[in-house]
């Protein structure tokens, strides 16, 4: 059963669906969320959150739209709501020295230092680059699944994602220097 | 070659992206210049980091709270679908019944009161013209009272008892007033369908002595045609007592009755 026919059930009354979509979907919004915010335990608050909207406005959930594309949209506005409440709490760049708290403690010990690297790295990229970095290169989305996501042209994401890319190389060679 | 060209270019040949032509231009500006060979290197190594990337695992949890969520969503949309058929409808629709059909009944019941005690309320009002009434006929002192007596048993009593009809006969056949007799009879007249009223009446006749009284008899007869007085009436005719005029109206009568 494909997405779509399965977010119709459940937009018709069938909720129990959902849980299939919960089982397909919840670890990449998981992990979009995670590495969007930089905080796991957040990112499971607000994966549940996504779920809830889906569930409670799956009316407006439109026929023959493609599911991936709304629940990342979704996401996305889960993730901006909350941005948008707590928006003293962060400055526009996420504290560095605070993700190692946000994060759980399990990564460190397993991540070996390249690893950590780029995550430092992403975090002093600002939103939107490192959205289009998780989803076109964490993710492994199509420039084109992303350009329906974000509502956009193929061209101007690819763009993007190349200066994004470029950016976070200089993170990185910046920071493996000191 | 300006920078971001040069990066845009080399990140579409690590991607693999590259027509034929672009990729041997961005081979041969990597061999020929060590600056994008570096920028290569590290561009291939932040996008290799990337893909390669270890997946975060959400706790147990997270499922946990959807089940619950779920759960939670399916009971809410129960009731907001079958509202009318839910039991909780049906006891709401009992208790309003309830409700009214009480109201209905202590309505009832009160209307019932109210009636059986405005009847009570008549029947004492009748019960005290009554006792008035007897009271005025029974006054020897004054005439106009016993009058007014008996105008009260005319313009106030709709039915007589037989205590009222015994004093009104009373009242026509010896009071000493000629008005208040013929006052009574007037007062008996209004009742004359009543037969112990009727049967007053035609005992009256034959003792009857008063010639006004007599006389107002005889029309009265006349007009509830009463045959059974006709005997009584030929009596009169015959009387050496009974004056001449009470004599004319018996043959009228006769001849009216017969």
């Amino acid at each position: 059963m494909t997405d779509e026919t399965i977010m119709e059930a459940v937009k018709s009354g069938d909720l129990q669906q959902a849980s299939m979509l919960f089982e397909r979907y919840h670890k990449r919004i998981f992990n979009f969320l995670a590495r969007l915010a930089m905080d796991r335990a957040l990112a499971e608050d607000l994966t549940q959150n996504v779920f809830l909207r889906i569930i409670k406005y799956r009316n407006s959930y439109r026929e023959g739209a493609r599911f991936q594309s709304w629940i990342y949209q979704v996401a996305r506005n889960v993730f901006s709501d909350h941005y948008q409440a707590h928006k003293n709490k962060y400055s526009d760049f996420v504290d560095v020295d605070k993700l190692r708290d946000n994060m759980a403690e399990a990564e460190d010990e397993q991540w070996d230092e390249k690893e950590k690297l780029l995550h430092r790295s992403m975090a002093l990229l600002a939103d939107e680059q490192r959205e289009l970095l998780i989803l076109t290169r964490f993710q492994h989305m199509k420039y084109e699944e992303v350009a329906q996501v974000m509502n956009t042209t193929v061209a101007n994401i690819k763009v993007k994602v190349h200066r994004a890319i470029a950016k976070l190389r200089e993170h990185y060679f910046e920071l493996e220097k000191n | 070659m300006e920078k971001e060209k040069l990066e845009s270019l080399i990140i579409d040949f690590i991607d693999g992206k590259l027509l034929e032509d672009e990729r041997k231009i961005v081979e041969q500006e990597l061999m020929r210049n060590p600056a994008a060979y570096k920028l290569y290197e590290e561009l291939k190594e932040v996008m290799q980091a990337m893909h390669t990337a270890s997946r975060l695992e959400p706790s147990a949890n997270l499922k946990l709270q959807f089940d619950k969520m779920l759960a939670e969503e399916m009971q809410q949309q129960k009731p907001a679908k079958t509202i009318f058929f839910q039991p909780v409808f049906y006891r709401v629709a009992a208790a309003v019944l309830l409700l009214v059909l009480g109201g209905g009944v202590g309505f009832w019941i009160s209307r019932q009161q109210q009636q059986a005690e405005e009847l009570r309320a008549m029947k004492e009002e009748m019960e005290k013209t009554k006792q008035m009434m007897m009271g005025m006929l029974d006054n020897q002192e004054s005439a106009s009272q016993r009058l007014m007596g008996a105008n009260v048993a005319y313009k106030t009593i709709v039915k007589a008892d037989d205590e009222i009809v015994n004093a009104l006969v009373n009242t026509m056949n010896e009071d000493p007033n000629t008005n208040v007799r013929m006052a009574a009879l007037e007062a008996l007249s209004k009742f004359h369908s009543q037969p112990h009223v009727r049967k007053a009446l035609i005992a009256s006749l034959r003792t009857q002595k008063d010639p006004l009284v007599q006389i107002a008899l005889i029309h009265l007869m006349i007009d509830m045609k009463e045959k059974g007085i006709t005997e009584e009436l030929k009596r009169i005719t015959t009387d050496d007592e009974a004056l001449p005029a009470v004599k004319d109206e018996a043959h009228v009568g006769l001849l009216k009755l017969s």
